[in-house]
């Protein structure tokens, strides 16, 4: 019985919605009559005046009347669907949302590419590692199937004065903000001023995101300095672009200082009685200068970097040879690019880096309870470049090749030469097929010839990368 | 210090410096501003309007700009807003009264019903290309003598004369293109791209299909083939071509079919013999034999 109700009120609330919308066409149609007699009218009002005058007004005046006329009923139309009260949705941010992930297959197992190192340089540069008590892992971390990650875009002005931009990584272990700041807009004479958490302008490559990059891991020199988000950091940034005809442009930060691999401030041990005693943050300075000039259809672009800060490295956990590291340290870069375009679609670019990185501190080594068994001064003069080629075939083909070396490392403990190897090496080639602005496949090949393992014996790895990136939402536009 | 005053006399000296995406905009606010106004371009003719290379120069010209006029509808979308970004300019924001978004006075045409990227690139507004009309060309210069009186009011009949001058010119050459491309209504064409829309609609050509799929999705040889079947059935004069993608694909098609490719320029500095505003239409006018 209960059924039959129901579904005869079913029914009939069709029937009453049928009827409904007969009403609601038959209203419509009136309405569609009522503004086309409406525009005849205005058509033949307007026509009326615009004969009255010139000749040469004329023409004009019933096109932009005819713009009017148009615009008359666009706004019309508007109203009849008005926005809800209180809708605010037109102020949506742009959104968009970038997937990453990857194929790998490596010449060795996860857990003992995991230990490898660049003797002297940095260690765990492969696989997942873990930092201030959280897991992460670098890109294309596990042989087999990679979610790199999942990036965030959401940016809006925030007023007439200032923008603002957020980007957030999701992985699976979580959320990192990988940048959150505003910019200036409107403080003139070419400077703009950003605040927050970013990636730093440092160089060529470090305030680009791993998406923009050619190819699917960072450059050797990069990641084994700085880490894999380079030096990403929470501050200050100053920006003035002179009034030149050639680009010129000066630029200083003040950053916090917290770099994985080579810059912090922390204390590192017992506050009471500290392993090594924190330094004032902010504690990071970077300064730059880049410049541009074109001839004909390339462009060369240049720029020199320098970031000066304390570095507070804790490695007091780790199981072999447990170490803490506290120094000042200096790093220099300097950055050429140099593009020729072929047509709209079709380019050639040669980009290298070279660093430089220059560290003056004590080594404090500690045993299995902590306890600091010696501490030598240490000293670090390490250099490294990376050189790519890229050859953009047409809109969907790309092909490239890097090679990376580290070729300085001293490294002396009381003023005595470790002996640490010089000749590490990387090489990189990679194609890459786009089926649009907003989808990439990239297959990549590395050798990579700078990792020992724990018994200070060379390792060659070879590493087959397939990456897939897609993004969704606002469409990024590509800068230089 | 010394070094900052020898910069500075660049921005002082000149009347108004405009930066202007593409080379028309270029040329029509030199026909209203003459000298009274330096224009720069960013975009070059001859190159896709959609994919400009942001050279840091750029950065530079949009920096020392006292204005920017842009054509809109989502054609600089790719490339001009990190220029704008990074050169800092109050007088180059979007919301500044120094900035002009051209497609903001023209009526747009073939404004998607819904937009979605399965559609390929689609401009949400409507096309973009409104300046291959000639009647637009006309809107536009007006809009332009508006914009730089509001910057420069002190010269106001000065623009004022040189928009009469312009629109009396043009207006005859509208007269002389409507009679050379009278014989050519009602003819079918085949594009490349649909960057010919408002070129078609004012001459009465009807553009039957594109060669690329959807917009901005290179030639696929599954849509090629249909493209031949339908040329053979509809009988389009030609294949009007933009200059800037590969013609291989239209080649093809033509050595089949035995229908004509011509280039068709859709800015100054396109072709050889596209130097102006007027050259610029006068070959397309001519184009079609």
């Amino acid at each position: 019985m209960k059924k039959l109700i129901c579904l005869s009120l079913v029914a009939s609330s069709f029937l009453l919605a049928d009827t409904d919308l007969e009403q609601l066409k038959a209203q419509m149609d009136k309405q569609q009559l009522m503004i086309e007699k409406l525009l005849k009218k205005i058509q033949k009002l307007e026509q009326a005046d615009a004969s009255n005058e010139q000749n040469y007004i004329q023409k004009l005046d019933i096109k932009t009347a005819h713009n009017h006329q148009e615009n008359a009923v666009q706004k019309k139309q508007a109203s009849e669907t008005k926005n809800a009260t209180f809708m605010q949705s037109q102020y949506m941010p742009d959104i968009s949302l970038i997937m990453d992930t990857s194929y790998v297959s490596r010449s060795k197992k996860d857990d003992e590419a995991a230990h490898l190192e660049v003797p002297g340089v940095a260690h765990g540069l492969l696989g997942s590692h873990s930092h201030d008590g959280d897991s992460h892992s670098t890109y294309n971390a596990s042989n087999g199937f990679n979610l790199n990650y999942a990036e965030l875009v959401l940016s809006s002005a925030v007023d007439p004065f200032f923008t603002m931009d957020g980007i957030f990584h999701f992985s699976e272990h979580g959320v990192e903000i990988e940048e959150l700041f505003f910019t200036s807009t409107a403080l003139g004479y070419g400077t703009r001023v950003k605040g927050g958490k970013f990636n730093s302008n440092f160089g060529y490559l470090n305030e680009q995101h791993h998406h923009a990059w050619d190819f699917a891991d960072m450059p050797l020199v990069y990641e084994s300095f700085l880490g894999m988000h380079g030096l990403n950091e929470k501050g200050l940034q100053l920006q003035w672009t002179a009034p030149t005809k050639n680009y010129l442009m000066l630029g200083a930060e003040v950053l916090q200082g917290e770099n994985e691999q080579m810059f912090g401030n922390a204390t590192i041990g017992d506050a009471q009685d500290p392993i090594a005693k924190g330094s004032r943050a902010p504690s990071l300075f970077v300064a730059y200068a880049k410049t541009s000039f074109d001839i004909e259809d390339t462009t060369v672009l240049g720029g020199l970097s320098y970031a000066n800060g304390t570095s507070r490295i804790d490695h007091s956990d780790d199981e072999d040879g447990p170490h803490v590291f506290s120094a000042d340290s200096v790093l220099y870069g300097a950055d050429l690019t140099i593009k020729h375009y072929f047509d709209s679609y079709s380019f050639l670019t040669w980009q290298s880096e070279w660093l430089m990185r220059d560290m003056d501190g004590v080594q404090y080594n500690l045993d299995g309870t902590g306890a600091v068994v010696s501490s030598p001064n240490l000293t670090k003069e390490q250099a490294g470049l990376y050189t790519q080629l890229i050859y953009a075939i047409d809109k969907n083909w790309k092909i490239g090749a890097r090679y990376d070396t580290i070729y300085k490392n001293d490294v002396a403990a009381n003023g005595i030469d470790l002996n640490k190897p010089t000749d590490l090496n990387k090489y990189s080639t990679m194609i890459e097929y786009r089926t649009s602005e907003f989808a990439k496949f990239r297959l990549q090949y590395n050798r990579n010839e700078a990792l020992y393992n724990e018994d200070g014996m060379r390792e060659k790895i070879d590493t087959i990368i397939l990456q897939a990136n897609f993004s969704i939402g606002a469409h990024g536009a590509h800068s230089f | 210090m010394r070094f900052l005053l020898l910069l500075l006399p660049l921005t002082l000296f000149a009347n108004l410096n405009i930066a202007v995406s593409y080379p028309y905009i270029g040329a029509l606010t030199k026909s209203i501003g003459a000298d009274k106004v330096e224009t720069v371009v960013l975009a070059k003719g001859n190159w896709d309007p959609h994919f400009v290379v942001p050279r840091p120069s750029l950065i530079s010209k949009v920096r020392n700009a006292d204005g920017l006029i842009m054509n809109g509808g989502q054609l600089e979308i790719g490339w001009l807003p990190p220029l704008i970004k990074r050169a800092a300019n109050p007088k180059t924001n979007i919301n500044a009264a120094t900035f002009l978004n051209l497609s903001n006075h023209v009526t747009m045409i073939d404004k998607p019903q819904s937009v979605d990227r399965s559609g390929g690139d689609l401009h949400p507004d409507g096309n973009p290309h409104f300046h291959l009309d000639p009647k637009n060309i006309l809107i536009l210069a007006n809009v332009i003598k508006e914009y730089l009186i509001s910057m420069d009011a002190k010269n106001q009949d000065f623009y004022e004369k040189n928009y009469i001058d312009f629109f009396d010119m043009w207006n005859k050459k509208i007269d002389m293109w409507n009679e050379k491309m009278l014989s050519k209504k009602g003819l079918k064409v085949i594009q490349f791209h649909n960057n010919l829309a408002y070129f078609n609609k004012s001459y009465g050509l009807e553009s039957i299909a594109t060669i690329e799929p959807l917009p901005g999705i290179p030639p696929s040889s599954k849509h090629t083939i249909s493209l031949i079947k339908l040329i053979k059935e509809q009988k389009p004069c030609c294949i009007l071509h933009d200059v800037y993608h590969s013609t291989k694909t239209a080649e093809y098609i033509s050595s089949k079919t035995d229908i004509p490719v011509i280039l068709m320029p859709h800015d100054i500095g396109s072709l050889d013999n596209t130097e102006d505003l007027i050259s610029l239409f006068e070959y397309l006018t001519g184009a079609i034999k």
